[in-house]
Protein backbone atom coordinates (compact mmCIF):
# COMPACT_ATOMS: atom_id res chain seq x y z
CA UNK A 1 0.00 0.00 0.00
CA UNK A 2 2.64 2.35 0.89
CA UNK A 3 4.46 1.34 -2.63
CA UNK A 4 1.33 2.44 -3.88
CA UNK A 5 0.91 5.59 -2.48
CA UNK A 6 4.81 6.54 -2.95
CA UNK A 7 3.99 5.50 -7.14
CA UNK A 8 1.58 8.27 -6.94
CA UNK A 9 3.30 10.37 -5.49
CA UNK A 10 5.61 10.42 -7.48
CA UNK A 11 3.97 10.00 -10.68
CA UNK A 12 2.20 12.96 -9.90
CA UNK A 13 5.78 15.34 -8.98
CA UNK A 14 6.86 14.07 -12.66
CA UNK A 15 3.39 15.13 -14.63
CA UNK A 16 3.54 18.13 -12.65
CA UNK A 17 6.84 18.78 -13.92
CA UNK A 18 6.70 18.20 -17.43
CA UNK A 19 3.52 20.62 -17.41
CA UNK A 20 4.97 23.15 -15.54
CA UNK A 21 8.25 22.89 -18.01
CA UNK A 22 5.68 22.80 -21.22
CA UNK A 23 3.59 26.08 -19.59
CA UNK A 24 6.89 27.79 -19.05
CA UNK A 25 8.51 27.20 -22.39
CA UNK A 26 4.93 28.39 -24.31
CA UNK A 27 5.23 31.73 -21.96
CA UNK A 28 8.37 32.07 -23.45
CA UNK A 29 7.77 31.72 -26.36
CA UNK A 30 4.85 33.83 -26.66
CA UNK A 31 7.00 36.48 -24.77
CA UNK A 32 9.61 36.06 -27.55
CA UNK A 33 7.70 36.03 -30.36
CA UNK A 34 5.40 39.28 -29.03
CA UNK A 35 8.59 41.18 -28.75
CA UNK A 36 8.15 42.66 -25.13
CA UNK A 37 11.14 42.44 -24.49
CA UNK A 38 13.02 45.51 -24.91
CA UNK A 39 16.39 45.01 -26.96
CA UNK A 40 17.10 48.97 -26.87
CA UNK A 41 20.47 50.54 -25.24
CA UNK A 42 19.29 52.56 -23.40
CA UNK A 43 16.65 49.43 -21.24
CA UNK A 44 19.06 48.51 -18.28
CA UNK A 45 19.59 44.65 -17.21
CA UNK A 46 17.97 44.41 -13.93
CA UNK A 47 20.85 44.55 -11.43
CA UNK A 48 20.27 40.70 -10.55
CA UNK A 49 20.25 39.73 -14.40
CA UNK A 50 23.67 41.84 -15.03
CA UNK A 51 25.20 40.18 -11.97
CA UNK A 52 24.93 36.80 -13.03
CA UNK A 53 25.78 37.67 -16.28
CA UNK A 54 28.91 38.90 -15.08
CA UNK A 55 29.59 35.86 -12.68
CA UNK A 56 29.00 33.68 -15.54
CA UNK A 57 31.61 35.54 -17.76
CA UNK A 58 34.01 35.45 -14.58
CA UNK A 59 33.71 31.68 -14.28
CA UNK A 60 33.72 30.71 -18.28
CA UNK A 61 37.31 32.95 -18.93
CA UNK A 62 38.61 30.91 -15.55
CA UNK A 63 37.03 27.76 -16.93
CA UNK A 64 38.91 28.20 -20.75
CA UNK A 65 41.66 29.98 -19.53
CA UNK A 66 43.02 27.61 -17.26
CA UNK A 67 45.48 25.66 -19.60
CA UNK A 68 47.18 29.11 -21.31
CA UNK A 69 50.90 29.20 -20.94
CA UNK A 70 51.72 32.21 -20.35
CA UNK A 71 55.30 33.69 -21.46
CA UNK A 72 57.50 35.94 -19.28
CA UNK A 73 56.02 39.25 -18.97
CA UNK A 74 57.26 42.45 -18.27
CA UNK A 75 60.31 43.31 -20.74
CA UNK A 76 60.73 46.64 -21.41
CA UNK A 77 60.04 46.38 -25.00
CA UNK A 78 57.51 44.26 -24.47
CA UNK A 79 55.73 46.50 -22.02
CA UNK A 80 57.07 49.33 -24.97
CA UNK A 81 55.44 47.75 -27.69
CA UNK A 82 51.97 46.82 -25.82
CA UNK A 83 51.48 50.71 -24.61
CA UNK A 84 51.14 51.32 -28.22
CA UNK A 85 48.79 48.58 -29.37
CA UNK A 86 46.63 49.67 -26.27
CA UNK A 87 46.42 53.47 -27.37
CA UNK A 88 45.44 52.09 -31.12
CA UNK A 89 43.38 49.17 -30.28
CA UNK A 90 41.86 49.37 -26.58
CA UNK A 91 41.54 53.13 -25.92
CA UNK A 92 38.99 53.79 -27.83
CA UNK A 93 36.67 51.54 -26.38
CA UNK A 94 38.08 51.45 -22.59
CA UNK A 95 39.70 54.68 -21.91
CA UNK A 96 43.10 55.32 -20.21
CA UNK A 97 44.44 57.03 -17.31
CA UNK A 98 43.04 60.53 -17.22
CA UNK A 99 40.50 60.06 -20.42
CA UNK A 100 37.35 58.72 -21.23
CA UNK A 101 36.70 56.35 -24.00
CA UNK A 102 35.08 57.77 -27.73
CA UNK A 103 31.72 58.27 -27.61
CA UNK A 104 31.27 54.88 -29.19
CA UNK A 105 32.88 53.07 -26.69
CA UNK A 106 30.39 55.56 -23.56
CA UNK A 107 27.39 54.26 -25.89
CA UNK A 108 28.24 50.77 -25.69
CA UNK A 109 25.79 48.29 -24.03
CA UNK A 110 27.00 46.35 -21.76
CA UNK A 111 29.66 48.98 -21.31
CA UNK A 112 33.65 48.34 -21.99
CA UNK A 113 35.05 48.95 -18.31
CA UNK A 114 38.04 51.34 -17.70
CA UNK A 115 41.36 48.66 -17.68
CA UNK A 116 42.75 50.50 -14.73
CA UNK A 117 41.62 47.40 -12.42
CA UNK A 118 42.23 45.01 -14.88
CA UNK A 119 45.40 43.04 -13.46
CA UNK A 120 43.42 42.94 -9.77
CA UNK A 121 39.92 41.21 -11.69
CA UNK A 122 42.25 38.36 -14.01
CA UNK A 123 45.01 36.76 -14.01
CA UNK A 124 47.27 37.48 -17.06
CA UNK A 125 46.51 33.88 -18.57
CA UNK A 126 42.84 35.20 -18.41
CA UNK A 127 43.29 38.60 -20.33
CA UNK A 128 45.14 37.10 -22.65
CA UNK A 129 42.29 34.38 -23.46
CA UNK A 130 39.59 38.00 -23.44
CA UNK A 131 41.70 39.41 -25.57
CA UNK A 132 42.33 36.97 -27.88
CA UNK A 133 38.73 35.51 -27.84
CA UNK A 134 36.75 38.41 -27.26
CA UNK A 135 33.28 38.08 -25.52
CA UNK A 136 29.94 37.05 -27.34
CA UNK A 137 27.56 39.59 -27.39
CA UNK A 138 29.49 42.29 -25.85
CA UNK A 139 31.25 43.97 -28.81
CA UNK A 140 34.67 42.56 -26.97
CA UNK A 141 36.31 41.50 -30.54
CA UNK A 142 38.51 38.52 -31.13
CA UNK A 143 42.00 40.34 -31.99
CA UNK A 144 43.35 37.02 -32.39
CA UNK A 145 42.65 37.71 -36.02
CA UNK A 146 43.96 41.28 -36.28
CA UNK A 147 47.02 41.15 -33.83
CA UNK A 148 49.96 38.49 -33.67
CA UNK A 149 50.63 36.08 -30.51
CA UNK A 150 53.47 37.81 -29.41
CA UNK A 151 51.19 41.49 -29.51
CA UNK A 152 48.33 39.67 -27.61
CA UNK A 153 50.91 38.94 -25.03
CA UNK A 154 52.41 42.00 -25.23
CA UNK A 155 48.90 44.04 -24.44
CA UNK A 156 48.86 41.61 -21.37
CA UNK A 157 51.94 42.51 -20.13
CA UNK A 158 50.90 46.39 -20.56
CA UNK A 159 48.41 46.08 -18.86
CA UNK A 160 50.45 45.04 -15.66
CA UNK A 161 51.80 48.27 -15.75
CA UNK A 162 48.71 50.69 -16.44
CA UNK A 163 47.55 50.78 -13.16
CA UNK A 164 50.63 52.71 -12.17
CA UNK A 165 50.91 55.10 -14.92
CA UNK A 166 49.50 58.70 -14.13
CA UNK A 167 48.13 60.54 -17.16
CA UNK A 168 51.63 62.12 -18.21
CA UNK A 169 52.84 58.93 -17.70
CA UNK A 170 50.32 57.34 -20.22
CA UNK A 171 50.93 59.67 -22.38
CA UNK A 172 55.13 59.35 -22.70
CA UNK A 173 54.59 55.53 -22.66
CA UNK A 174 52.33 55.97 -26.01
CA UNK A 175 53.71 59.36 -27.30
CA UNK A 176 55.65 57.48 -30.54
CA UNK A 177 52.40 57.67 -32.96
CA UNK A 178 53.81 55.50 -35.51
CA UNK A 179 53.06 51.99 -34.45
CA UNK A 180 55.34 49.07 -36.74
CA UNK A 181 53.42 46.16 -37.86
CA UNK A 182 55.11 43.85 -35.62
CA UNK A 183 58.29 43.38 -33.91
CA UNK A 184 60.36 41.47 -36.66
CA UNK A 185 58.94 42.68 -39.82
CA UNK A 186 59.10 46.38 -38.27
CA UNK A 187 62.71 46.57 -40.13
CA UNK A 188 61.09 45.45 -43.27
CA UNK A 189 58.44 47.91 -42.94
CA UNK A 190 61.24 50.68 -42.53
CA UNK A 191 62.98 49.49 -45.34
CA UNK A 192 60.17 49.61 -47.97
CA UNK A 193 58.99 53.12 -46.48
CA UNK A 194 62.19 54.17 -47.55
CA UNK A 195 61.76 52.94 -51.12
CA UNK A 196 58.26 53.92 -51.39
CA UNK A 197 56.65 57.33 -50.91
CA UNK A 198 53.82 56.92 -48.14
CA UNK A 199 51.28 58.84 -47.18
CA UNK A 200 52.00 60.73 -43.97
CA UNK A 201 49.29 60.05 -41.40
CA UNK B 1 17.18 81.45 -35.20
CA UNK B 2 17.97 77.57 -34.73
CA UNK B 3 20.09 78.06 -31.61
CA UNK B 4 17.91 80.61 -30.30
CA UNK B 5 15.06 77.92 -30.69
CA UNK B 6 17.15 74.82 -28.84
CA UNK B 7 18.28 77.34 -25.98
CA UNK B 8 14.52 78.17 -25.24
CA UNK B 9 13.41 74.48 -25.56
CA UNK B 10 16.91 73.85 -23.02
CA UNK B 11 15.23 76.97 -21.15
CA UNK B 12 12.06 75.86 -20.49
CA UNK B 13 13.03 72.20 -19.95
CA UNK B 14 15.32 73.34 -17.00
CA UNK B 15 11.87 75.33 -15.69
CA UNK B 16 9.74 72.54 -16.01
CA UNK B 17 12.94 70.35 -13.80
CA UNK B 18 12.64 73.04 -11.42
CA UNK B 19 9.49 72.62 -10.59
CA UNK B 20 9.21 69.00 -10.82
CA UNK B 21 12.05 68.74 -8.50
CA UNK B 22 11.41 71.60 -6.33
CA UNK B 23 7.71 69.62 -5.04
CA UNK B 24 9.63 66.67 -3.72
CA UNK B 25 13.34 67.05 -3.03
CA UNK B 26 13.90 69.89 -1.65
CA UNK B 27 16.35 72.72 -3.77
CA UNK B 28 17.18 70.46 -6.44
CA UNK B 29 16.75 71.49 -10.45
CA UNK B 30 16.78 69.07 -13.06
CA UNK B 31 15.51 65.89 -13.93
CA UNK B 32 16.45 62.86 -11.64
CA UNK B 33 14.80 60.30 -14.07
CA UNK B 34 16.50 61.78 -16.95
CA UNK B 35 19.44 62.04 -15.01
CA UNK B 36 19.29 58.26 -14.54
CA UNK B 37 19.24 57.68 -18.01
CA UNK B 38 21.73 59.90 -18.66
CA UNK B 39 24.39 58.47 -16.25
CA UNK B 40 24.03 54.71 -17.85
CA UNK B 41 24.53 56.50 -21.21
CA UNK B 42 27.90 58.28 -20.14
CA UNK B 43 29.65 55.13 -18.87
CA UNK B 44 29.98 56.48 -15.30
CA UNK B 45 29.02 53.11 -14.41
CA UNK B 46 32.06 51.70 -15.76
CA UNK B 47 33.53 53.15 -12.74
CA UNK B 48 31.34 54.16 -10.30
CA UNK B 49 28.25 52.15 -8.74
CA UNK B 50 25.64 54.12 -9.08
CA UNK B 51 21.70 54.02 -6.93
CA UNK B 52 19.20 52.55 -9.64
CA UNK B 53 21.68 52.17 -12.37
CA UNK B 54 22.57 48.29 -13.11
CA UNK B 55 26.39 47.67 -14.26
CA UNK B 56 29.48 45.58 -12.86
CA UNK B 57 30.91 45.62 -9.25
CA UNK B 58 33.46 48.22 -9.16
CA UNK B 59 35.86 50.33 -7.10
CA UNK B 60 37.68 52.39 -10.11
CA UNK B 61 35.90 55.24 -9.00
CA UNK B 62 34.14 56.02 -5.79
CA UNK B 63 30.62 54.44 -4.64
CA UNK B 64 28.21 57.14 -5.62
CA UNK B 65 25.69 55.55 -2.87
CA UNK B 66 25.70 57.69 -0.22
CA UNK B 67 26.71 61.12 -2.37
CA UNK B 68 23.52 63.20 -1.23
CA UNK B 69 25.46 62.68 2.74
CA UNK B 70 28.35 63.72 1.56
CA UNK B 71 30.08 67.26 3.31
CA UNK B 72 32.86 67.40 0.53
CA UNK B 73 33.14 66.29 -3.39
CA UNK B 74 36.07 65.72 -5.50
CA UNK B 75 38.59 66.02 -2.37
CA UNK B 76 37.27 69.44 -1.36
CA UNK B 77 34.49 70.84 -2.57
CA UNK B 78 31.23 71.79 -0.40
CA UNK B 79 28.87 68.84 -1.80
CA UNK B 80 26.06 70.95 -3.75
CA UNK B 81 24.28 70.81 -6.90
CA UNK B 82 26.92 73.69 -8.45
CA UNK B 83 29.52 72.61 -7.65
CA UNK B 84 28.52 68.61 -8.68
CA UNK B 85 27.70 69.66 -12.32
CA UNK B 86 31.02 71.73 -12.58
CA UNK B 87 32.96 68.64 -11.39
CA UNK B 88 30.99 65.82 -13.83
CA UNK B 89 31.32 68.56 -16.70
CA UNK B 90 34.91 68.91 -16.25
CA UNK B 91 36.63 66.87 -13.77
CA UNK B 92 40.46 68.71 -14.62
CA UNK B 93 39.53 72.04 -14.27
CA UNK B 94 39.33 71.29 -10.10
CA UNK B 95 41.89 68.97 -9.90
CA UNK B 96 44.42 68.68 -12.85
CA UNK B 97 45.42 64.75 -11.32
CA UNK B 98 41.90 63.65 -11.09
CA UNK B 99 41.84 60.29 -12.99
CA UNK B 100 38.31 61.14 -13.58
CA UNK B 101 37.89 61.85 -17.32
CA UNK B 102 35.73 64.46 -18.36
CA UNK B 103 33.00 62.68 -20.42
CA UNK B 104 31.61 65.55 -22.83
CA UNK B 105 28.59 65.69 -20.62
CA UNK B 106 26.44 69.02 -21.54
CA UNK B 107 24.93 71.21 -19.12
CA UNK B 108 21.50 70.15 -18.75
CA UNK B 109 22.70 66.25 -18.91
CA UNK B 110 25.06 67.12 -16.18
CA UNK B 111 22.14 68.80 -14.09
CA UNK B 112 19.91 66.17 -14.14
CA UNK B 113 22.95 63.91 -13.12
CA UNK B 114 23.21 65.37 -10.07
CA UNK B 115 19.35 65.94 -9.54
CA UNK B 116 19.72 61.91 -9.51
CA UNK B 117 22.88 61.43 -7.26
CA UNK B 118 21.75 63.79 -4.71
CA UNK B 119 18.15 62.82 -4.10
CA UNK B 120 18.23 61.84 -0.49
CA UNK B 121 17.84 58.24 -0.27
CA UNK B 122 14.56 56.13 -0.37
Amino acid sequence: MTSNRTRLILKTAAITMVLGGFVGVIGGVVVLRAGWYDISASAQHLQPVYTMLEQALRYSVRHHASDVVVPPLGAAQQVARGALLYSANCAQCHGGPGFAQSKIGQSMQPLPGPLIDANVRWQPRELYWITRHGIKMSGMPAWEFHLSDADLWAVVAFMRVLPTLSARDYAAVTAPALLPATVPEATQAATQAATTPQVAR
Amino acid sequence: MSARVIACGLALALLAGCSEGQGTTGNLQGNPERGRAALAQHACRACHMIPGVSGPETYVGRSLVDLAERRFIAGGLPNNQANLVRWIRNPQAIDPHTAMPAMGVNERDALDMSAWLLQPAN
